[in-house]
């Protein structure tokens, strides 16, 4: 392997992970916080990438700019939800909570199906796959462009969390449910902040992976995966855990995709159960 | 897409009624089990309607001749939900149950595969227009026969062009979907161009349903690929051409097995798909002259689609599925027989040109005698059919022209 390939391969891997930890951090919030494995997240990133998609196509709105709206619409839809179904169900089994994301996952997907068709989209601009090369290592200005927003993103999540009351008080209800609801905590209402901004985020997500990857219906199974996997191999709690997973998923994915493609899941995967058999503690890292 | 199906199946439903009574002397039935519901919903409509307009010709043409006597043509269909363990029930029931003594192949390779050891068992021919694994034909049935070139001659045609092309040609990399039909175009696509003195300089598989290939075309751009060939599908060949540009990836060509074929390929491309090859079984364009009612690919096109005027573009499949029919018609009309063995020997010992192209089994029942033909997306936002030369519309652009050096 030469020194430019491999310059290549890190940087690759650097930005995928900027894409894959807004991939995964409102579900990691929404985990960490509320217990509840949302397999709708995936739904979410994919309606979020439509509405980049149909307000390019038809309003010809750049797509980093269309990213706001996305982040609105899937905002306003995640409290929608989580008033209207998930509260119903926020103290039952765990169980319940993945039969009605999941339920929810297959609502979301037929809808789509139902109304935009299963045909393939792309968001492709004038600019798509044009970059800058710095030595032998070439730089794609909409990955460039994805992982800023994603550290943006990121950053701005981890100060909200930290800095403001609604912020702390999200946390707090993380941490203990009766402790927070004592102190006068509208638990209701920090849940369903937590959930739409859980969803807002897989909008943005979706908004910069309909410029990276042809996306239907059915892309959101996949990266449902792949956020589940970041929030076991970084562990929930914090934003910072959501970019060590995502960079270690990255890393494993495309140094091992360099040398063994058809590996390339099959050990990010066995890596993943290593990790939940020597420590299991990665999962529920929440108070750590 | 759920709700065209239902239609079609109640469109259909008379045809079952009308089937129901023991098939009458005059008349041949044929069986056929074909996904009108599930994931290939569509494709199945494709090939049903395929399998009807023939059958419909040869019905206005008075029928088929055996002993001196016109037989009418009607088929019987069942819905396989696209789910190849019920279409082996239902050619099970087709072959006891409706005594259908000929069957038309379902759409897809896995379900050609469980179908046809059925038919084996019943001693049935089956003709079958849209399975091109060679997984099929390689356990030595004598029943099943496929009119569409299999799938490791997928990317034949692209390198046969690329040669004819460019002397100087010298390393390929080929990247494919690990799946079944992805791995035999890939590695049918590596053989040949080995065949052909050409150097393999990458050959990987990358996981089904991915959603980043950078790793591959960063060891594809690092051993300096004059020729980059995709075996996978739609989606993935999307990718690929996203990321070549991405990352600078620049061969002289570029050619993918599934996607370039379809229109979605450009719409989500843009002028990134321009200099793209892409494989096809079939296209309008083609200039053979056949021996059947419409002789042309493009008099075949224009009466599908004063037929069916839903279609605009016609699909290979369903020019595969007629083709099968009118394997079957010529078939018995040479036995000149309705025993299924004995229509079965005339199959095998077909040699006919059609509007399709050449139909012609080897030893094991596949057409390898039919050439894929290649098409190019154009700068001019059309698509040409281009290989084999003697029966192309256009003069192929190559090389590619660089990714910073387009408009």
């Amino acid at each position: 392997m030469s020194l430019g390939e491999l310059g290549q391969i890190f940087v690759n891997a650097v930005l995928l992970s900027g894409i894959l930890a807004l991939v995964a951090l409102g579900f990691s919030l929404v985990w960490g916080i509320m217990n509840i494995v949302n397999l709708a997240h995936g739904a979410f990133i994919v309606l979020g990438a439509y509405v980049t998609f149909f307000l390019h196509e038809l309003l010809h709105v750049d797509p980093f700019l269309s990213i706001p709206a996305s982040m609105l619409v899937l905002f306003t839809l995640g409290w929608g939800i989580q008033r209207g179904l998930i509260n119903q169900i926020i103290k039952a089994p765990l169980l319940a909570t993945f039969l009605l994301t999941f339920g929810l996952e297959l609502l979301i997907v037929n809808l789509i199906n139902f109304f935009f068709k299963a045909d393939l989209r792309s968001v492709t601009t004038p600019y798509s796959g044009t970059g800058f090369t710095l030595g032998s290592v070439r730089i794609p200005y909409i990955r460039l462009g994805a992982l800023g927003v994603s550290l943006f993103l990121v950053a701005a999540l981890a100060w909200y969390l930290k800095s403001t009351r609604t912020g702390r008080a999200i946390r707090a209800t993380g941490m203990d449910l009766d402790a927070a609801r004592l102190t006068g905590v509208k638990v209701a209402a920090v849940y369903a902040s937590t959930f739409a901004i859980g969803a807002g985020m897989a909008g943005a997500a979706g908004s910069l992976l309909s410029m990276i990857v042809p996306f239907d219906p059915n892309l959101g199974g996949t990266y449902t995966q792949r956020a589940f996997a970041i929030c076991v191999l970084g562990g929930l709690g914090n934003v910072a855990n959501v970019v060590i997973g995502a960079s270690i998923y990255a890393f494993v994915d495309v140094f091992v995709g360099a040398r063994l493609p058809s590996l390339s899941r099959a050990v990010t995967f066995a890596l993943l159960v290593l990790l939940l058999v020597l420590r299991p503690q990665g999962i529920a890292g929440k108070s750590a | 897409m759920k709700r065209t199906a239902l239609v079609s199946l109640l469109a259909l439903a008379p045809a079952f009624v009308s089937a129901a009574p023991a098939p009458a002397a005059d008349k041949i039935v044929f069986g056929a089990a074909v996904s009108l519901t599930g994931k290939t919903a569509k494709e199945g409509e494709y090939t049903r309607d395929g399998y009807n307009f023939f059958v419909d010709k040869i019905n206005e043409m008075g029928g088929i001749t055996v002993g001196g006597k016109k037989y009418k043509v009607e088929v019987k269909y069942y819905d396989d939900e696209s789910k190849s363990e019920r279409t082996a029930q239902l050619i099970e029931k087709l072959i006891n149950e409706d005594k259908v003594t000929f069957i038309l192949g379902p759409y897809g390779s896995a379900p050609s595969g469980t179908a046809a050891p059925i038919c084996e068992k019943y001693k049935i021919p089956m003709i079958e227009a849209n399975g091109s694994a060679e997984s099929i034909f390689n356990k030595g049935y004598k029943y099943t026969f496929a009119v569409l070139s299999p799938a490791k001659l997928y990317l034949k045609g692209v390198i046969d062009l690329v040669l004819t092309k460019d002397k100087n040609v010298k390393t390929v990399a080929v990247l494919g979907e690990n799946e079944p039909f992805s791995k035999e175009v890939a590695s049918g696509a590596a053989d040949y161009a080995k065949e052909k003195g050409l150097t393999v300089v990458y050959q990987e598989l990358y996981p089904t349903g991915t959603q980043d290939v950078s790793a591959l075309l960063t060891n594809i751009k690092a051993k300096n690929a004059d020729v980059v060939l995709g075996a996978g599908h739609l989606q993935d060949s999307l990718l690929i051409v996203k990321q070549a540009k991405d990352l600078g990836v620049t061969p002289k060509a570029m050619g993918f097995s599934v996607g370039p074929s379809s229109p979605e390929f450009r719409e989500n491309l843009k002028g990134n798909a321009d200099y793209v090859f892409g494989a096809t079984q079939w296209t309008e364009a083609l200039k053979y002259n056949g021996d059947d009612p419409w002789k042309t690919p493009k008099a075949y096109g224009d009466a599908f689609r004063a037929k069916y005027p839903k279609y605009s573009v016609i699909p290979y499949q369903v020019a595969e599925s007629s083709a099968a029919v009118i394997a079957f018609w010529r078939a018995i009309e040479k036995a000149n027989s309705l025993d299924p063995t004995r229509v079965r020997d005339a199959i095998a010992a077909l040699d006919i040109m059609t509007f399709y192209g050449p139909i012609k089994f080897d030893s094991r029942g596949i057409n390898i005698y039919k050439p894929m033909a290649v098409e190019q997306l154009h700068p001019d936002g059309k698509k040409y059919t281009v290989f084999p030369a003697s029966v192309a519309e256009r003069d192929a652009l190559y090389p590619m022209v660089p990714w910073d050096r387009r408009k």
